[in-house]
């Protein structure tokens, strides 16, 4: 049996501030707890180190404004290079699935990057994704964000992919940061329905996420079935964490991965540091490796203190038929869009980024092409915290562009260098297709290639 | 006088330094008689015509407990185990004697979960049933918190005084639960016929009019007292290649980043040293499969030297794992790696033509000219010690970090030198050395290196510090050390250190180490602040600090 793979990386000389979430305490007790277990001893485990994360790995996935080191520090690119030595691991077949335990988290992050939102600058599972698609020729992904708030970033990142299903279950918007992941937000036209949101009531429980999990994204998992499964693992949900209001369990935890048996779990929030990380995490190393858990729980536990509220059962039930429904139609819906938006998609909208206070305008227009994922064109307009005014135009086209979308895009790239000039602060290229990267500096008139090819992972 | 006696695999070597410079080696093959016997053979033989009154000081090095362990012929020993919550207890029993109680401490040492009593004696009451007269017992987290530990002994000394008992936070340090248990398990183990071969050598010395303190080493490269030695058996397990290392850190020109190759009849060990310190071994000594706290070198062995047979197999040449006898060149009954390297460098190893004649024997089974079956052995040994070695560099080059700074400074392994050791390093080490493109030393006291190393090792000592100022709580690894933190409200970690250097320096005086206290160095220390709310409620700190392995200051070095 092969092991599973762990990269634990604590990051214990990072903190957003002293006094933030996200301090270099934050994984100090899980630290303690799984050196303390000997779980890297076991035979079952075998421990990764992180590799930094290449400019050309980040540009993939974002467009950071101005530009990818003012927006990617070395412990962001530490954290996404963990994701993806997991993620080679895994397809190389080193590994039966593997935990890639890293901080800064990055579910928050979207496409393009101003700064920090919800405590995100680059988003690691789509940087690992990315390469990933790139490296090993993936396509159909699914992702299921098990974090307490809704996985906006990586959500954002691919609405418009119908390749890559996107699940998140997290404490209803209504209540909770980003205050997005309704069951309405399906997806653009081309990807309609491969965008699947949960939002639970608050207080919900090991058995509702569970019933979740067992009626609803075991289900989507089967009908779409995925090359590769990525839990976007989040351990918010506990009872004791302090930024959201759920009553999940270390116990469900390890029994919800058990059932999900992800490929690969990458941690994102969690922030009851020392009444629940150690646990969770142990309780996630566990059911990934196969081991018998019901010898850890939490020593507050009292189980008698975690009943699901019936009117909840029911909602959930509701929103399992309602999503199935909505998956079950995509095809015919994905067609109907496409039919009446003709050859562009075009939406408006605004981002916040909490940490900081950066507020983004972005128009979007994605190509709509029968034959191909095409390309998208993100407008993007934003005052950093230091004053600085950016606006950007970025061109995205996909993996799966077909020659005409791809020409087109390049040609719409160069075009609106010759004739923007002024506008823009800076225009960006991502041809995803031909993995190259441009960055056009409209004050210098000049463009940069991003390079730096991170070296071969190599074996042993 | 200075005495450094090793005992190897087949035979036990001794050395006496006198002046600062080494005076006189001896090499005894074994005999068949007993492991002290042949230590005292060789004192004898090193202190012939000589007062024994002026020896200052005795190093032993013994493979006993490594012998110990290897035929599973320590005592039998019960496990107490209080594993608290996370991996089943299945993980954790090394032995069928292990007997598991209720009881939880956490990652802070704080007891979230009570001990039975009644439980507890019914434990000891089925080990006392069953004969059992050793007993090992350990915690999870019983390096933050001893008390459920000292609990379990305490009931013991009680209800069966009789029994010997070893804590696991008296012998280990770090986290790790499994390497704690299984560290007192084998410590427990073994200490009976350690101390009766301590007792037969407190005898021995005695008599022959010896007051100089004795010393054992350790397989962390360093000595302790022979008194320590009886709390702590397991140490000397691995103490050979420790003693080889130290004598490689002894015969080596300066302080610089070396390897350490010894090569014997059929296998080569190596270690590195780094800045002419040898490396340690992450994880700890490997003991029947299973880690310990036991600190050791970062050694690498390959079943390879100067008597493993050469072959043809399937038209190629190999070289076997096993030894058929001595070289061809020393009367043996087939051509060796020995032979081998003496034709093809023209050594003049004992009786060449008989390396020639086995050699060509050989290559005409194979249809080649011997001269190209020698170059083909002399390229095979070489290139598997070359690639162990290089496979050592990338693994201390990956060691496990934590820390953004120490991924993004990643070091790498720049190699100065190749210090050969051992009967065949003479002929290997020098072409290995070519082959790598750095300078080589293959001292002409190599073959005693081992003993040598024992004789100018210095002690060590380790010392690991938890503070929690919220706590207001220290914990010291040894002797029970504990106690409130001095100012916890400003304690910082520069007072952290201090305590811990403080402490280091008194257990250096009691374990005859006091004249290097000074020389300790602070491995790891680590600071958190931990954040409750918004606000900072205490801090967190671990130290460790250390008197490293080296040499003592009386030994001035062995010229060239
Ligand atoms: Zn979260
Ligand atoms: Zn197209």
């Amino acid at each position: 049996m092969k092991p599973t793979g762990l990269l634990f990386f604590p990051a214990f000389d990072w903190a957003i501030s002293p006094s933030h979430p996200e301090r270099e305490e934050r994984l100090l007790y899980t630290r303690d707890q799984i050196f303390e277990e000997g779980i890297m001893d076991l035979p079952q485990i075998r421990e990764y180190q992180p590799q930094l994360a290449s400019p050309r790995d980040i540009a993939r996935v974002h467009f950071c404004v101005p530009s990818i080191e003012r927006i990617a520090t070395e412990a962001h690119l530490v954290s996404a290079g963990g994701a993806i030595v997991i993620g080679d691991a895994f397809m190389k077949g080193e590994i039966k699935n593997g935990f890639a335990i890293i901080r800064p988290p990055g579910h928050h992050a979207m496409t393009v990057a101003h700064g920090n939102r919800g405590f995100c600058n680059i988003n690691n599972e789509a940087i690992m994704i990315e390469y990933l698609r790139r490296k090993y020729g993936l396509r159909r992904i699914t992702i299921v964000d098990t974090d307490v708030h809704h996985g906006d970033g990586t959500q954002e990142i691919y609405y418009h992919d119908p390749d890559v299903l996107f699940i998140s279950f997290h404490q209803d918007g209504r209540t909770l940061y980003p205050g997005s992941g309704f069951v309405e937000e399906l997806g653009w036209p081309p990807a309609w329905g491969t965008t699947i949101n949960i939002p639970l009531a608050p207080y919900t429980t090991d058995e509702g996420i569970l019933y979740t999990i067992d009626k609803l994204i075991l289900p989507l998992l089967e009908e779409f079935k995925p090359e590769l499964v990525v839990n976007s693992a989040g351990q918010d949900n506990h009872y004791s964490d302090p930024l959201a209001n759920m009553l999940f369990t270390a116990g469900g935890y390890a029994e919800l991965n058990r059932r999900l048996a992800p490929h690969i779990a990458v941690l994102e929030g969690g922030y009851s540091v020392e009444s629940a990380l150690p646990y969770i995490n142990l309780a996630l190393i566990m059911a990934m490796a196969g081991i018998d858990s019901s010898n850890l729980r939490e020593p507050d536990f009292d189980r008698s203190a975690f009943r699901e509220a019936p009117g909840n059962m029911e909602r959930l039930k509701k929103i399992a038929v309602l999503q199935l429904e909505n998956f079950r139609r995509r095809e015919e819906e994905q067609a109907a869009q496409m039919k009446k938006h003709g050859d562009f998609f075009s939406a408006q909208r605004r981002i916040y980024y909490d940490t900081d206070n950066i507020s983004e305008n972005q128009e979007i227009r994605q190509r709509l092409c029968k034959r191909c994922g095409s390309y998208r064109v993100i407008d993007s307009a934003a005052m950093h915290a230091g004053g600085e005014r950016y606006r950007v135009l970025c061109f995205s086209i996909s993996l799966y562009s077909c020659e005409n979308c791809r020409e087109e895009a390049r040609t719409a790239y160069r075009d609106s260098i010759e004739r923007a000039l002024g506008n823009y602060d800076y225009i960006y290229l991502q041809d995803r297709a031909a993995d190259e990267y441009f960055c056009f500096d409209c004050s210098s008139d000049d463009e940069l290639e991003v390079g730096g090819q991170r070296p071969e992972i190599g074996g042993d | 006088m200075l005495l450094g006696i090793d005992v190897g695999g087949t035979s036990t070597d001794g050395v006496l330094i006198h002046n600062g410079t080494m005076e006189k080696s001896v090499k005894k093959q074994h005999s068949g008689g007993g492991l002290t016997e042949s230590i005292l053979e060789v004192l004898d033989e090193l202190l012939k015509e000589r007062d024994a009154a002026g020896v200052r000081r005795l190093v032993i090095s013994t493979t006993l407990v490594t012998n110990l362990l290897a035929t599973r012929s320590g005592a039998r020993t019960a496990l107490i185990l209080i594993p608290g919550r996370g991996l089943p207890f299945s993980f954790y029993k090394i032995t069928p004697d292990t007997y598991f109680l209720q009881g939880n401490i956490d990652f802070r040492g704080k007891i979230t979960e009570k001990t039975s009593e009644a439980e507890i004696n019914t434990v000891i009451e089925n080990i006392k049933e069953n004969g059992i007269r050793h007993i090992a017992v350990a915690a999870k987290f019983s390096h933050r918190n001893r008390s459920l530990e000292q609990e379990v002994a305490g009931a013991i000394r009680e209800r069966y005084p009789e029994a010997k008992v070893t804590l696991g936070s008296e012998t280990a340090d770090r986290l790790n639960f499994p390497r704690r248990a299984a560290t007192a398990y084998y410590s427990a183990m073994t200490a009976p016929q350690w101390n009766e071969f301590a007792s037969r050598v407190e005898e021995a010395i005695q008599r022959r009019g010896l007051t100089a303190p004795v010393e054992i080493l350790k397989a962390d490269g360093g000595t302790m007292p022979l008194a320590v030695s009886r709390q702590r058996p397991l140490e000397t397990a691995y103490s050979g290649p420790a003693a080889s290392t130290m004598g490689a850190v002894a015969i080596s020109p300066g302080k610089e980043n070396a390897v350490m190759i010894d090569i014997g009849g059929t296998t080569s060990d190596i270690a590195l040293l780094i800045e002419g310190e040898p490396l340690h071994a992450s994880r700890g000594a490997c003991i029947d499969g299973r880690f310990t706290h036991i600190h050791a070198l970062a050694l690498r062995s390959l079943a390879l030297g100067g008597d493993s047979a050469i072959k043809a197999w399937e038209g190629r040449v190999e070289i076997a794992a096993e030894r058929l006898g001595p070289a061809a060149c020393f009367g043996g009954p087939a051509a060796t790696v020995t032979d081998a390297f003496n034709c093809h460098g023209s050594l003049g190893i004992g009786d060449a033509e008989l390396s020639k004649s086995a050699v060509a024997e050989l290559a005409s089974t194979l249809n080649m000219a011997p001269r190209e079956l020698a170059a083909a052995v002399v390229e095979q040994v070489t290139a598997r010690l070359h690639a162990l070695i290089e496979g050592m560099f990338r693994e201390w080059e990956n060691e496990p970090a934590y820390k953004v700074w120490e991924i993004v400074n990643r070091r790498s392994f720049k190699l100065e030198r190749l210090i050969g050791i051992g009967g065949a390093a003479a002929m290997i080490v020098p072409l290995l050395a070519e082959r790598m493109g750095v300078p080589f030393t293959v001292h002409r006291l190599a073959p005693v290196a081992n003993a040598l190393g024992a004789a100018v090792a210095r002690p060590t000592l380790a010392v690991h510090l938890y503070a929690d100022t919220q706590q207001k709580r220290f914990v010291i690894d040894q002797e029970g050390i504990e106690g409130p933190i001095p100012n916890h409200a400003t304690f910082q970690l520069a007072g952290a250190e201090e305590l811990a250097l403080e402490h280091l320096a008194r257990l250096a005086e009691k374990k005859g180490a006091g004249s290097y206290a000074k020389e300790a160095r602070v491995e790891l220390a680590e600071q958190f602040n931990m954040i409750r709310g918004w606000s900072r409620v205490g801090k967190i700190f671990q130290v460790r600090v250390q008197i490293a392995p080296g040499l003592i200051n009386e030994f001035k070095g062995v010229g060239v």
